[in-house]
């Protein structure tokens, strides 16, 4: 009987300790690629903001337009690493840097407006 | 881009518009002026004066409906078009034509002695000019003329 017992309890102490290393690694993993993969690029009042960013490489950035006006999202770069479509209030564009490099970028309706992304 | 380098204000692929959009507002709207004035106090004078800026302004408006619908090919690449951008497209074209419409009426009697204005084209020059100070607004604000940069 008392045998029983602590196999039980060893078995659901084993069980408890494989899940939390696990969900631990899981989670691990996870935050580090968000810090990794998510960068969120806002258009407001004319402008990128942040202008400059640096992400890593196989990071996406998401650049929303909380802009009155539509905008759009262009690298300089020939041939286009990236271009968005025309892009209204709340709409977003999303691309992912498979590679190193600094990518410049700039609306083409306000070729003014510029921004950088910078891949390491 | 420095305001006297030629070249690059040549080669900027959608500045054309910008710059030339402001002759047929301007000669319009003071064309119907003048039309007005001359309906008002019954001057000859002052309706040539309107015809002839009608005229420069329907003439006008072809190098800037060429720019703007090449601007949204090179710069866009003719993508589809929706909210502002096509209200501006639109609104654009319409008061293309309603110039080009004015000056047709005023070139059918200019010149031609016991032909007189049909006071019809009052209403039609009225609406036309609501419509380019609609348009030439979402121009501006599309262009960012009230914008940081």
């Amino acid at each position: 009987m008392r045998r029983s017992v602590f196999v039980v309890i060893g078995s659901a102490l084993l069980t408890i300790g494989f899940v939390m290393v696990v969900d631990g690694r899981g989670g691990f993993a996870s935050s580090a690629q968000d810090k990794a993969s998510t960068t969120e690029v806002k258009i407001d009042n004319f402008s990128f903001g942040p202008a400059a960013i640096t992400v890593g490489v196989g990071s996406t950035v998401t650049w929303i337009n909380r802009d009155d006006i539509p905008h759009t999202v262009v690298s300089t770069d020939d041939p286009k690493a990236f271009k968005s479509k025309v892009l209204d209030t709340d709409e977003k564009f999303s691309f992912t840097f498979t590679r190193a490099g600094t990518f410049p970028y700039f609306c083409s309706i306000h070729p003014k407006m510029t921004g950088k992304v910078i891949v390491q | 881009m420095h305001p006297f380098d030629i070249r690059a204000v040549l080669l900027a692929k959608h500045a054309q518009h910008v710059v030339l959009i402001h002759f047929p507002i301007a000669l319009f709207i003071v064309g119907v002026l003048f039309d007005f004035l001359a309906q008002w106090k019954k001057q000859h004078l002052l309706a040539t004066v309107a015809y002839y800026n009608l005229f420069v302004a329907a003439i006008s408006t072809i190098p800037v409906v060429v720019t703007g619908i090449l601007a949204w090919q090179w710069e866009l690449e003719g993508q589809k078009l929706k909210g502002i951008l096509l209200m501006h497209l639109v609104m654009g074209c319409m008061s293309s034509v309603l110039i080009c419409l004015v000056w047709f009426i005023h070139r059918k009697t200019q010149g031609k002695q016991g032909k007189v204005l049909p006071g019809y084209r009052l209403p039609i020059e009225a609406v036309a000019a609501v419509l380019v100070a609609v348009t030439g607004h979402l121009g501006g604000f599309l262009s960012g003329v009230n914008g940081p940069g």
